[in-house]
């Protein structure tokens, strides 16, 4: 597998916080990474480390194996950062044509209105746009140089539905000509729609690194607990389940067809209890894993 | 190149669609200089003589607002952070904001001059118009550090307000509008360590007014605190918020 962006060892520390721990990653070189992660989870640390507005305190980050911060490497990059606005007084296409002179070979004007839907106000001065204009300002702007990868860091924060839809078939877009893309987001239904793989971070730690199939389908089809007599080994075997964990007296076994497990599991223990089964979504697995991951911390 | 020139359209762009800033910095010096310098003066020496001082002194608000407000602004909105972070040449978005304030200084003294030729009875050798023009020009560079630094420190309100204080107090102390030597003692050894005395006095010395000092002792003084001024300048730059 190609690698876009590759950690060793990546920490930061601003001060006595650790934005950053120790965190070994790669990202593909084609298809769209989704960080999840809380507020402070050190999403936008990463990000600002792999464009080289962060210097890592060890360890260290290379893009396509270049040193972050140096222009040859920005070339390669887009990027939209979270809190980024352009001057108020010039307009989206003196914005563009400014952006054009960075790149070797920009995208032209009309091709980035067209796919960015800034038609109707590519000659109003920036600081006349509604919120939505300016993020598909900024938008246009990450994609301008074609690069290799874009970072987009909470791309449809303040969005309405309209232009999310034009972002996310943007981002579809970039997929589809080879384009690495890593994009941030609070909204999981935005990384099950958009990512082909997720990473979950969590108090500037790594919890979840997976294909987003794997990741859902950890969450998908249900969870069922009971209090059973059967042997953990023998449950794992049983009809359609993913894994089986011990929560104090509880077992929990999650299952991709929870009928098909439960029949299994009657048939062999009777006299189960305190049995429930509940259905999961993203927003679950990804609650479970930041939730795991501090009573992990919690308990060493 | 292309890309500087851009650069440099763009910053011109965004200060010419800001009239309600531009206008005031650059036409209160040049409002100043009529009142004391011809209205209120009794002769064409001091017309000379406010000249050389009042033209550091329309050069100051371009290069301590234009960058302290200006960058601070930027520095909040995130935008500075967007241009480090895509392959823009690194000094274009300082050299770009320094060829727009040289333009803009340009246009502040041009009034200036010729207000101080036809009403003030300002007589000069050409040759003289031209190199107090080219000093008080070459007058923005520690005056544009200063405005780097506070830029690259202060949020945009608090640049507000201690360019405010910077360029007044520069200009007091500098004896732009009032000779030093009417200073108490202990102002005039501070007005030492500031760039606007010392460029005063240069300008002075051009229009042959000079005399405190030793022109080479004026020169030097300014060289040293422009290299202090970059330090700082540079150093902030470094701990950008």
């Amino acid at each position: 597998m190609n690698t876009a962006l590759t950690t060793t060892q990546l920490s930061v520390r601003f001060g006595d916080k650790v934005a950053l721990n120790s965190i070994d990653l790669s990202i593909p070189s084609n298809g769209v990474t989704a960080l999840l992660g809380d507020n402070g989870a050190g999403k936008t640390t990463l990000i600002n480390c792999a464009l080289g507005l962060c210097k890592p305190s060890s360890g260290r980050l290379k893009i396509f194996s270049e040193t972050p911060g140096k222009i040859e490497t920005k070339k390669l990059i887009g990027v939209m950062l979270q809190d980024s606005n352009l001057p108020d007084l010039l307009s989206a296409a003196e914005h563009i044509q400014l952006f054009s002179t960075y790149y070797p070979d920009p995208l032209s004007l009309e091709q980035l209105s067209h796919q960015c839907g800034l038609e109707r106000f590519i000659h109003k001065r920036y600081k006349t746009l509604s919120g939505g204009q300016k993020r598909r300002v900024q938008f246009a702007l990450a994609i301008l140089g074609r690069p290799k990868i874009v970072f987009l860091d909470e791309p449809t924060t303040g969005l309405d539905i309209d232009a999310r839809n034009l972002v996310w078939n943007t981002i579809n877009q970039l997929r589809d000509t080879g384009t690495a893309v890593l994009l941030t987001t609070h909204y999981l239904e935005e990384a099950d729609a958009l990512a082909d793989h997720t990473i979950v971070m969590s108090d500037g730690n790594i919890i979840a690194n997976d294909s987003t199939e794997n990741i859902r389908a950890a969450a998908t089809g249900a969870v069922i607990r009971c209090e059973s007599r059967l042997d953990l080994s023998v449950i794992r075997t049983l009809t359609d389940v993913r894994s089986v964990k011990i929560r104090g007296r509880q077992v929990e076994i999650l299952s991709d067809n929870p009928t098909a497990t439960l029949i299994t599991l009657l048939a062999l223990d009777p006299n189960l209890a305190n049995l429930t089964v509940s259905k999961s979504n993203l927003e679950d697995a990804f609650i479970k894993l930041t939730n795991d991951s501090k009573l992990a911390e919690a308990a060493s | 190149m292309n890309s500087l020139i851009n650069e440099t359209g763009a910053e011109i762009l965004k200060a010419i669609r800001a009239p309600e800033f531009l206008l005031p910095t650059m036409l209160m010096p040049c409002a100043f200089y009529s009142l004391f310098g011809v209205v209120l003066s009794n002769g064409s020496s001091n017309a000379t003589y406010l000249l050389a001082t009042y033209g550091v002194f329309a050069v100051m608000g371009p290069a301590i607002f234009g960058f302290g407000v200006g960058v601070a602004n930027e520095c909040d909105r995130g935008w500075l952070q967007l241009k480090q972070a895509v392959p823009a040449p690194p000094y274009n978005y300082v050299a770009a904001k320094i060829v727009t304030t040289l333009l803009f200084a340009g246009l502040a003294l041009i009034p200036i001059y010729l207000i101080a030729g036809f009403l003030g009875g300002v007589e000069l050798q050409r040759e003289t118009w031209v190199s107090l023009f080219g000093l008080h020009l070459m007058s923005v560079i520690p005056f544009v550090l200063i405005g780097l630094s506070l830029g690259f420190s202060l949020s945009s309100g608090g640049a507000v307000a201690i360019s405010n204080i910077a360029f007044l107090g520069l200009a007091i102390l500098g004896g732009l509008w009032i000779p030093v030597t009417v200073f108490p003692e202990m102002m005039q050894t501070i007005a030492k360590f500031t760039p606007s005395y010392h460029l005063a006095e240069l300008a002075l010395a051009i229009v042959g007014s000079g005399g405190n000092h030793a022109t080479s002792f004026n020169l030097l003084s300014v060289l040293v605190i422009s290299l202090v001024l970059l330090g700082m300048a540079i150093s902030a730059w470094q701990r950008q918020r």
